[in-house]
Formats: structure tokens, sequence, C-alpha cells
């Protein structure tokens, strides 16, 4: 196991450094670019030059990769062109909102979406299971940018019973959080709750949950001593990845809601080509997927005795 | 000659009068050439006998004191005053750091930590006298210093300020001594000796290498904002350390969020009464829609900017009222000359020959604005001088397309920014337009920081210009030969010194009969389509008492309050 971790983790690093040269490459080959962002488009050439010049965009490609690199593992991030402070000044409070906004969309989804999956697979076929596949596919299909709009027409514009952004700019307002999460929730909820389905109902065919029904174990326990533990593995791995599929999917979200989270952050650094801003948010991506899915691999391990890695 | 020969007042300004008493000039015009000979706003105004000083809509209602206006703006940095390139960077620090002078709604420099000024006949010599008794935050006094030491890091080219363009009459080239790779001399630009002059305390000179018309107006833009003198040596970091004359102190401030300036209570502000407690702008990043909720749900009393797809929609919410100014602002098609195959005169008049203005107007724009006749030169500008358009003519569109050897059609690309909106539509309605004619465009649509790189070198692209108080300065930064933001490559001598000459006059009049000549010759080279001028637009609650639209929206509140 242990060797398991440590090899996953190799993988990690050696994907970010690869990630963080791609992205580097890219955008760094214009280095007049960045002078032009950084003063502006109407500076004269000779202004650029000497910026370039003052901030060492005239050293060679490597030697100012390798710089960023051993001090990207020291901690710093680079200056941000866009905001003229360090990365790590905007990344981290960004961060923490979005974790804040994903650990509610999370608290919220996993318990409904839990629920109604293995109340769907428990009868399949039923007409409750009809009526939550139904729901979860009308719901998963409404593209977030769609149920933000309309969500806001309703409780913004509509009932006026909620804010209408989520800027947080008074100190944090629960009640701010509540249009983005419900977005979220609605979007990811029916995607967890088909994967719940299917696997409850699977598990609901196996011989064993057969012999419990059959040997006269009350429908109760046999759900929840017998069925549940097996049905929950899959949606476990499901659940993990969701982790990730949030990380992108609050750039609509944030957007949309003027939530100051990474989602929004990530998308102002790409339309302004704030190079060190893209670099340490695609390696705080990069991370979260590679731990993400390091996790969810050892907690399938528990899970699922008959799986062991070697 | 100086004025001060004429008892401290321009010699023109007489016959500037007599003008305005006989129907030659119009107000506005009025007001904008006599406050650019150096008479005070609040003077000039009087002269025109106007009722209308500024804020006087309000004036029954006694100015209420308390509040916090809060403002939907993009929140960007705010490091240094003289490298801003947003007119958002200006509006975050104008209400701490104050220019000398002040565009006012009605496109005219008024002093601001200027009193007054006055300029020799020949428009080379400049001498502004500054406003006593205004106090910076920290303590010290406002004066000469200041003035001095901002233009030196303006002008130095290692700041990178655009105002060493804009200020470019008192630079000149020098030789650095270093040689490029081709062993050509490499130049710089570098602030003339002695081209800004302390006479006093409050007293600056400013020694011009050629006559400029427009300086006052380039003191009013936002790069200009006036910084302590030991701004450098203190950081170099308006953020960080905020010290100014306005009558606002930056209390918070998070870059991409928050700001948060309050009204100071430490000495008096010169302006007078100042009502409002607080202005706090809010970052509701890129999504006009965002806006619109914080608007609905009463989380923001004002807007930056109310897109014209907006316009209506603003209307629906009850209390709000959206403020409009009728400016020189505008997209410009334009095309690089020296590149193929914009370097054939017929082609381009081929494109000219496709459009019609008045619809681009009203199908980008929705009506708001005026059509454009291809110069550059807008009706708000004192100098226009109304030119016939050119009409949507295809069979014109084809014998030119034929005489510049395309007569089978041709297939071109245009550059353009994704946002606002309004841009990419204008191209999707040039194509349109060309189609008829043969001319197959392609637009291609980027992120604004892409376009920005490529603005001067792309050979087609849409450039949007903001708003110049003259028409003169626009044609000065963007057409004249050789000058860094020529981005058509234009080189044409005879414009040139058409416009030297233009540059020369005061006269609105006598500059109008030459600004003819001016606008025809750029019409008729046909270097760029300039379909629209554009109307903009603010919003804000019917609370939000003496607001208004400036021209180059800029804010300014600190005679702005809230009614109960």
């Amino acid at each position: 196991m242990l060797f398991f971790v440590i090899r996953r983790f190799g993988n990690m690093a050696l994907i970010m450094v690869l990630v963080s040269l791609a992205v580097f490459l890219l955008l760094e080959l214009t280095p007049g670019s960045v002078a032009t962002k950084v003063l502006g488009p109407y500076s004269s050439e000779e202004q650029r030059r000497l910026w370039l010049e003052a901030h060492g965009y005239m050293e060679p490609l490597w030697t100012r990769y390798g710089s960023w690199l051993v001090n990207f593992v020291q901690g710093e991030f680079g200056q941000s062109i866009r905001f003229k402070v360090p990365v790590s000044d905007v990344l981290w409070p960004r961060l923490w909102n979005t974790t804040i906004l994903g650990f509610w969309t999370f608290a919220i989804m996993i318990p409904v979406s839990l629920t109604l999956g293995v109340l769907a697979g428990m009868r399949e076929g039923g007409l409750l299971d009809r009526a939550i596949s139904q729901i979860s596919v009308i719901t998963t299909s409404i593209p977030e940018f769609a149920s933000a709009v309309l969500f806001s027409s309703i409780f913004v514009f509509g009932l006026k019973w909620l804010p209408g952004t989520s800027t947080m700019s008074d100190g944090f307002d629960p009640l701010q959080l509540l249009l983005p999460v419900m977005v979220l929730v609605v979007y990811d909820f029916g995607y967890v709750t088909r994967m719940t389905r299917a696997s409850m109902a699977e598990v609901m065919t196996t011989p064993y949950i057969r012999t419990a029904v059959l040997k006269g174990l009350p429908y109760r326990r046999v759900i929840l001593r017998h069925a549940l533990r097996n049905a929950l593995i899959a949606p476990f791995t499901i659940i993990m990845l969701q982790i990730n599929w949030l990380l992108s999917g609050v750039i609509v979200v944030e957007f949309a809601f003027a939530y100051k989270g990474f989602g929004a952050l990530l998308l102002e650094a790409a339309l302004n080509q704030d190079i060190y801003v893209i670099e340490a948010c695609a390696m705080v991506a990069v991370f979260v997927a590679a731990a993400t899915q390091t996790l969810a691999d050892i907690g399938y391990t528990y899970l699922n005795p008959r799986i062991r890695f070697k | 000659m100086s004025n001060k020969h004429n008892g401290g007042c321009h010699p023109y300004i007489p016959e500037l009068r007599e003008q305005l008493r006989c129907g030659k000039i119009d107000r506005r015009e009025f007001l904008g050439t006599a406050t650019r000979l150096g008479v005070s706003a609040a003077a000039a105004y009087a002269m025109a006998g106007s009722v209308f000083a500024p804020g006087a809509a309000f004036a029954a209602e006694t100015p209420r004191k308390g509040g916090n206006l809060r403002v939907s703006m993009n929140v960007k940095e705010m490091t240094d005053p003289a490298t801003y390139d947003w007119s958002e960077k200006g509006n975050l620090a104008r209400h701490m750091t104050e220019p000398l002078v002040r565009i006012n709604k009605d496109n005219v420099a008024e002093g601001y930590l200027a009193e007054s000024w006055n300029a020799s006949e020949d428009l080379k010599t400049w001498t502004f006298k500054l406003r006593k008794g205004v106090k910076w935050s920290n303590g010290d006094d406002f004066g000469a210093d200041d003035v001095v030491s901002n233009f030196k890091r303006w002008l130095d080219p290692a700041t990178g300020s655009s105002n060493q363009g804009r200020f470019s009459a008192m630079t000149e080239k020098v030789d650095t001594g270093k040689k490029d790779k081709d062993g050509k001399p490499v130049m710089s630009t570098v602030g003339t000796e002695g081209a800004v002059e302390k006479i006093d305390d409050n007293t600056v000179r400013f020694h011009l290498n050629r006559a400029d018309l427009s300086l006052p107006e380039s003191m009013g833009d936002y790069p200009a904002l006036i910084v302590h003198r030991r701004f450098d040596d203190e950081g170099g970091d308006l953020s960080k350390n905020p010290v100014g004359t306005g009558p606002f102190a930056l209390k918070e401030y998070t870059v991409g969020e928050k700001a948060v300036l309050a009204r100071r209570n430490d000495a008096s502000w010169w302006g007078g009464d100042v009502y409002l407690d607080k202005i706090t702008y809010i970052d509701h990043g890129d999504d006009p829609s965002a806006q619109l909720a914080a608007f609905a749900s009463g989380q923001i009393d004002a807007n930056f900017r109310t897109n014209i797809e907006q316009v209506d929609v603003m209307k629906n919410i009850p209390d709000l009222v959206n403020y409009e100014a009728v400016t020189a602002q505008c997209g410009v098609a334009r095309m690089k000359i020296t590149e193929a195959p914009f370097d054939n005169k017929n082609l381009r008049k081929a494109i000219q020959a496709c459009i019609d203005q008045e619809k681009i107007l009203r199908i980008v724009y929705l009506g708001r604005g005026a059509p454009g006749e291809d110069h550059h030169v807008a009706p708000v500008h004192p100098e226009y001088f109304k030119l016939p358009r050119i009409k949507q003519d295809y069979d014109l569109a084809k014998k030119y397309l034929a005489d510049a050897g395309h007569a089978g059609g041709i297939k071109i690309r245009i550059d353009c920014v994704a946002n606002p909106t309004w841009e990419q539509n204008a191209c999707k309605a040039l194509a349109e337009m060309l189609k008829p004619a043969g001319i197959d465009l392609a637009i291609n649509i980027m992120p604004g920081g892409t376009y920005w790189d490529r603005w001067l070198t792309t050979p087609f692209g849409m450039t949007s210009w903001t708003h110049r108080p003259l028409g003169v300065q626009v044609l000065n930064l963007a057409y004249r030969s050789g000058v860094s933001w020529n981005e058509t490559s234009y080189a044409n001598p005879e414009f040139d010194a058409l416009l030297d000459e233009a540059g020369t006059l005061l006269d609105a009049n006598g500059r109008r009969k030459l600004m003819e000549k001016i606008e025809m010759v750029l019409q008729d080279d046909a270097i760029m389509h300039q379909s629209s001028w554009r109307s903009i637009f603010t919003t804000a609650h019917k609370r939000v008492r003496g607001i208004y639209c400036q021209v180059a929206e800029e804010h300014h509140y600190n005679k702005v309050w809230l009614a109960g």
C-alpha cells in the first residue's frame, strides 16, 4: 500500500512538471505580450523593451522556466500580471472560497443523491424509481448556465427572495451561497443518483440478497445491513471524481453569480493570459485530480476487500 | 505674446464671446475653447450666461450627508496611476488622487488641482496656476514640486506611462549610445530638459517643442492623476501607500473583489462639502447579467457601464435611471495600408462602398449614437465639419474591386475582440454587407488581451477608440505619420501639414474650415471604416443624486449624494 501511494504521488509530481512545462511553453513563447499586458496596449516599443529587461524576460526560456520551477517548489508562484500582487495572495483565498462552495454542494448533494439512488434502486422499475430517474435525467440535462439564469429569474427577479450575486462584499452571507449551491446540486445530484441507483439495482439482484430475503430477514435489515455497503462502492468512486468536476464546473457558476472563487480566477486569468496565475491554477487542478484519484483507490480497498494493491 | 499682457485673459477670449453672441459657435464650443485658454469653468459658464452650472439639476434639493454608494465595477490593480490603461483604474484612484484638469460632463476641461492656466499665442508656452491650500492626506502641502515630479516620471521611458505619448510635445529622441543587432543606434524618447519649469510654489510653466492645443485636455486623462512627489521613494504603490489630495481615503482593497473608499475627516477638502460617507466598488466580473441581478436585488446603487443590450432591460427594473453621454467613442475597422491586400486603395474603396453606416448603427447599436463618415472626427468635437457620407453602392464597389484586380471576389479576415459584443456584431454586419460585392470577410474573434497584443500589426482589425475632447487629438494620435499608435501605418505629408496647421488654430470656426479638408483626405484614402459614434450609458438607482455619465466613463462622486 505504501509503495502504491508513493508511486501515485511520484506520478502526480511528474504530471505536474509536464503540465507546467506545457503551459509555460504555450504562454511564455510570446514575451512581448507580457509587457503589453502589464504596461497596457498603448505603451511604446521602448517602454515594453525596458520592462522586459528589468523583469528578466530577456533571459533564455529554460533559465526562466528553471527559476520559476525552483520558486514554485518553494511556494513562490510568481507575480500576477493582472493583479500585480503575488499569485499566492490571490490563489489561496479564491481556493478557500471554492472549498466553501464545494463543501456545501457536497454536503447537500451526497446525502440527497445517495438516498434517492438507493430508494430508486431498491425496487427497479417501480413508480418511485421511474419518478426519481426522470427527475435525475431532466436536471442533469440542464446545463449550469441555463439553470443559473432560470433560478435567478425565479428567486431574484420574480419572487425577490434571494440576492442576485454572491460577491460576499460585506462579509460571508449564507443567503448569497444559496443560488450557486442550488445550481451545482441540481446539475450534479442526478448523475450520482443514477449511478447509485444502478449499483443498488445490481446488488438487489445478487444471490446473497435473494437468500437474505428468502431467509425471512426484515426488508429494512436486508437493505441496511447487506445491500447498502456493496451498493455504495461504485458511487464512492463517482463522488471522488465529482471533486474534479467541481473544480471546472464552478467556472460557469462562479462567473454567473460573481462568486470570487477558483473557477472565476482561472477564467479571468485565461482571458487575460495571466501566465503565473494560470500556471498555479493548473498545478492545483492537477494536484486535486491526482490526489482525489489516489484517495479513491485507497478508499476502494477498504470498501471492497477483494481488491488489494501490490 | 503671453496673455498677462491682456489683463490675465487670453487675447482670443473677447472674440470668442462675440462669436457666441452672434451664434457663430455654440455654448459647448465656447465653454471648451474658453477653458482651454485658461478661463475657469465657473467663469466660462458665467460668460456663456448659462444657468446650467454642473450639478444644477438638483440645486433645489438640499444634499444629504451620509451613506455608502455601492458601485459595480471591475476592481483592477491600482499600483501606479501613470501606467493605468483602463478607465476603471482611474475611477478607483480619482477620489483619492486628483488631476490638474478635469473633463466635465459637457466635454469641457475645467481646472481641478490647477486653478487656471494660460497659453502664449503660439501655444508653445503654457503657464498653470496651482490651487492654493490643497493638502495631501499625509499633511504635506500640494505644490509645484509635485507637478514637476509627476511630469518627470511620466516622461521617463522606464516608467512605462502612456503620458509620455500624451505629452510628446515635451519629449525628444536621444541616442542611448547602444547599437541594435543591425548596428543602428538605439534611440530613446526622453523628456526635453527644461520642458517643465517651476516658477514658484504654485506656478508651473510648460515649454513645448511644438504647439499643442490640447495640453489641458491631456492633463484630464485618467493616467494623469497627480501622485505625491515622494511616490516612488515611498514604494511606488498607491494601493499600499494611498496618499492623495482627494476627499476620500482607501480603507479596504482586494483586487478583483472590492475597494472601499471612506470620506476623509482629518482635513477639509479644497472643493468644499462632500456628502457620501463611503464609496464601495464591487467587482461582479465580466458577466453583465450579474450586474443586472445585483441591481434587482438591491446589492448595488450604480454601475460603471450599462451595455447597449441592457439599456432597455434596466428600464424595466423599478427605480433605476439610465444616464447617457453622447461621445466620440467608436469602433474603427481599420486597414493596415502597408500590408497586402489593403495596400491597394481600390480594394479599400470597394469595401467602403459596401457599407451602409446608418444600418450598422441601427443593427449593432440600436440606433443609439450617430452614423460615422469614415474620418474619425465626431459631431461632439468642436471642430467637426459635416461631410456627406459615402453611400452604399454595390456597382461602384464591384468596379473598385475589379480595378483592384479582384473581379472574381476576394477573401479577407478581420480581427476583433469578443467583448464588448457590439464590436463583433459590427464585424458580422460588415461581413454581410461585403458579401454582395464578392468580398468574403472571415471574422477572427479573440479575447481582448490577445487583440491588444496585435492591434498595431494586424492587417485588418476592429479597434475601439475612446472619447477624446478634441478631434485633432485623435487624429494626432492615430493617423499622423510615424506616431506609435498609427495602426493603419498611414503616412500622408499633406494630411500631416494640414493637421499641423489645425493644431495652431484656437478659433473653432477657422479650425473647422481646415477640418473639412482633413476629413476629406481621410475619407478619400479609405484607410478605415468608422461606421458609427456610440453613446455610452450608466445606470443608477433614483436615490443617487448628482450622478451623470461622463464622456470618458470617469466617476465624479465628490458631489454625489444619496437621497433618503
